[in-house]
């Protein structure tokens, strides 16, 4: 297990250069500062984002009363009544309509989100209602009689690029959330005789949405930050691999029975754990600065291993650099050329105009989505804006490891072959 | 008893485009021997020997390390200490030696026992908890050799291991070297600029230059073939009549050369001071003044100097 060994020598050296270390960890975050300064009260407007409603929802009839209910129709009411924080600005501008013409508003930009609600929306609650007046009554804990076994799923989508859709995300999420919460306490009080009162539809009390006060453009920027702190690494392992080809430590490795491999994947163990404490270190800075995180602990451990993917994929990127570099000064010079336009085109800073190149499982496939670490900052963002868990990155983790592990391939067959390989 | 040849260039040839760096070598390297590899700068020493424990692919030509082609060749077999000093500054001795101990496989008990070994052996038990960044001159390099005994190689290749050694490091150098061959049985191949250590250390010398093999013999035959006598060397006070002394000295009986040396003119000739007489009678006859002159026994320098001119090498 000689990767193991070069791992611990790799890992030896980084900390003991305490100055080239403080280095790699100071600079993204005086970044993340700066951006926190400048960026940290900007979109905290109290803006009302434009949401489109396809209600689908065909209604239902309540058990004990027999009356008529379409909680698809109280839900949209709530949406369009719900307001900031500490204001009366209305959260969202709700536009009722079809699906297909929900998809062109979204696609033309003239709404920021949407959600569907599907047809037994109604259906669904009324069974649960009844199954658990069911099991009141009959003192069973559950039966699941009337429930017809429909996933009750409220789809929301949008643009995730854009600002706009990460905060009605966000937004919706909690009021969904809480409209569930009532509707079982509603339900529980009900069935208990707690209340004597028929069983109600929510009139209006979502009035206003905690924590939407303070969305600013700092939260869209934070994980982009922490992406661009990744992407840095490139360059000091360009750097660091390049030293040892110059100090002819590489030669002296080569006419030894290393490998390649051993050499690399080495290599890739103490900085992978370098890009996981950066995520670590970002998000602290970031939440000093005013970073709106929506996770729980298991986002921040969910955030650092979508680091160290990305971390991977920097690294295999600093094995391409140092293939060709000639010495640290120009592998690190290479790098910033190469790092800089890459977090540019993975949306690091802002988004660039969506190039939409195919489809895949039902996404639109943009021609960004080539390199990992657009998946990564989309899980990143997924994570720690929305508080997402990991099926809803599962697609974009997916993507990403791939694409790492081609680039890996790619760094380990150029460095091989330029730098490991018997000089001609 | 027939010798065995651990190393084998036949007809070793490299080019970097026009320039050619070794011109078809032939070279027969004997196990258990130390081979001394001489030669001014840019002769092609490095270059050989890199080719030789297989850093550079040659343009033509075959090594062969055992009997087996440099590319199938036993890694394990060859360690190099190269001419720089190649250590990770952030690491301390002993962890320079066991990462590099690791890197051939080296198991790890006798790993232990061989970095021990090597640290007393190399004199930098004291520092063996040391960061290599902390260590003078001398001691890197030091390190720097017992970073290619590691693995225990038959073949060690030192390539100028003295450079920037004071006179004490250097005799450590050379007494490990001694054992190395003696006790041990491996073969050295030593490259260097230092005539005195190339004489007192190597079984056998291969003097190249231009890339092309002058001499392989012992040193003893090698100043044999050039003069078994010695050397006069003449300072003039006007060292404008070199030209005219060198020709009227040319003329005496039994003087195997006569050449001008760093402004100097070197006569080398058996029984130096027999004739000592005639050769200040012919230069005073020209009117010349003697500012300098003295007397040596012929040295390896001279044999190389013979070989390879005065012209100055970058």
């Amino acid at each position: 297990m000689k990767f193991i060994s070069v791992a611990i020598k790799d890992f030896k050296e980084l900390i003991r250069d305490r100055r080239g270390l403080f280095l790699i960890l100071l600079f993204p975050m005086f970044f993340m500062i700066i951006f926190g300064i400048v960026y940290g009260n900007m979109g905290q407007t109290n803006e009302t984002y434009n949401l489109v409603v396809v209600n689908l929802d065909e209604g239902a009839k309540m058990p004990l009363t027999n009356e008529k209910v379409n909680f698809g129709d109280n839900l949209t009411e709530i949406f369009s009544d719900s307001e900031y924080e500490d204001s009366d600005v209305k959260l969202f501008n709700v536009i009722n309509t079809s699906e297909s013409s929900a998809n062109k508003l979204i696609q033309l930009k003239e709404a920021d989100a949407m959600i569907i609600i599907p047809k037994n929306f109604s259906q669904t609650i009324v069974d649960e209602m009844e199954d658990s007046i069911t099991a009141q009554t009959t003192g069973t804990t559950s039966s699941n009689n009337n429930s017809n076994n429909d996933t009750l799923k409220l789809i929301i989508s949008g643009d995730s690029s854009s600002m706009g859709f990460g905060v009605s995300q966000v937004v919706l999420i909690k009021i969904i959330g809480e409209y569930h919460d009532n509707l079982v306490a509603n339900i529980q009080s009900q069935t208990s005789g707690s209340s004597a009162e028929p069983l109600k539809l929510f009139e209006g009390d979502v009035g206003s949405v905690s924590g939407t006060e303070s969305f600013s453009q700092f939260d869209f920027l934070a994980p982009g930050m922490m992406l661009f702190a990744i992407l840095l690494l490139a360059t000091t392992v360009a750097a660091s691999l390049t030293r040892e080809v110059e100090k002819g430590t590489l030669a002296r490795l080569r006419i030894s029975k290393m490998r390649s491999f051993d050499m690399l994947f080495g290599a890739l163990i103490p900085w992978s754990i370098v890009a996981a404490i950066q995520v670590l270190i970002l998000l602290t800075v970031a939440l000093i600065m005013g970073f709106n995180w929506q996770g729980g602990l298991n986002s921040i451990v969910l955030a650092m291993f979508i680091g160290v993917i990305g971390g991977i994929g920097s690294i295999s990127l600093g094995m391409i650099i140092a293939s060709f570099a000639k010495n640290d000064t120009q592998a690190f010079n290479l790098g910033i050329m190469v790092v800089v336009p890459t977090s540019f085109v993975v949306g690091a800073f802002f988004q660039l105009p969506q190039v939409v190149i195919g489809e895949i499982m039902g996404r639109s496939f943009q021609i960004y989505d080539i390199l990992p670490w657009t998946h990564i900052l989309n899980a990143l963002k997924s994570v720690l804006i929305y508080g997402n868990g990991l099926s809803a990155i599962t697609y974009d983790l997916a993507w990403s490891a791939v694409l790492t592990a081609i680039i890996f391939i790619i760094g380990m067959g150029l460095f091989s072959r330029f730098r490991l390989s018997v000089e001609n | 008893m027939v010798d065995e040849f651990i190393i084998e260039a036949n007809n070793l040839f490299k080019s970097f485009g026009d320039f050619v760096a070794v011109d078809n070598l032939n070279l027969k390297i004997k196990k258990g021997e130390v081979f001394g590899f001489l030669g001014p700068n840019g002769a092609g020493k490095t270059t050989s020997i890199k080719m030789m424990v297989g850093l550079l692919r040659p343009t033509g030509g075959q090594i062969l390390v055992d009997g087996k082609d440099i590319a199938h060749a036993d890694r394990l077999k060859i360690g190099i200490c190269p001419q720089d000093i190649v250590l990770w500054e952030s690491l301390t001795c002993k962890e320079s030696l066991k990462f590099m101990g690791e890197m051939y496989e080296v198991p790890e008990d006798v790993l232990k026992t061989r970095v021990e070994s090597l640290l007393e052996d190399l004199i930098l038990m004291d520092k063996a908890n040391t960061l290599v960044s902390n260590l003078s001159g001398g001691m890197k390099r030091r390190l720097n050799l017992a970073m290619a005994l590691i693995h225990s190689p038959e073949i060690v290749v030192l390539d100028e291991p003295s450079e920037g050694l004071d006179p004490q490091s250097r005799r450590v150098l050379w007494n490990f070297i001694r054992s190395l061959r003696d006790n041990e049985g491996k073969t050295v191949i030593l490259t260097t600029h230092l005539m005195d250590e190339a004489d007192g250390l190597s079984d056998r010398i291969a003097i190249i230059d231009h890339g092309k093999l002058l001499r392989l013999d012992t040193p003893k035959n090698l100043k044999n073939e050039f003069g078994d006598g010695d050397i006069v060397e003449i300072h003039l006070a006007d060292p404008k009549m070199n030209p005219e002394v060198i020709f009227r000295l040319k003329t005496m009986e039994n003087i195997d050369s006569v050449t001008e040396v760093d402004g100097k003119i070197n006569i080398r000739t058996l029984n130096a001071v027999g004739k000592l007489p005639e050769v200040m009678s012919k230069v005073q006859d020209m009117n010349t003044e003697i500012a300098d002159l003295s007397l040596h026994p012929n040295t390896l320098e001279d044999v190389f100097i013979e070989l390879t001119g005065t012209s100055l090498r970058e």
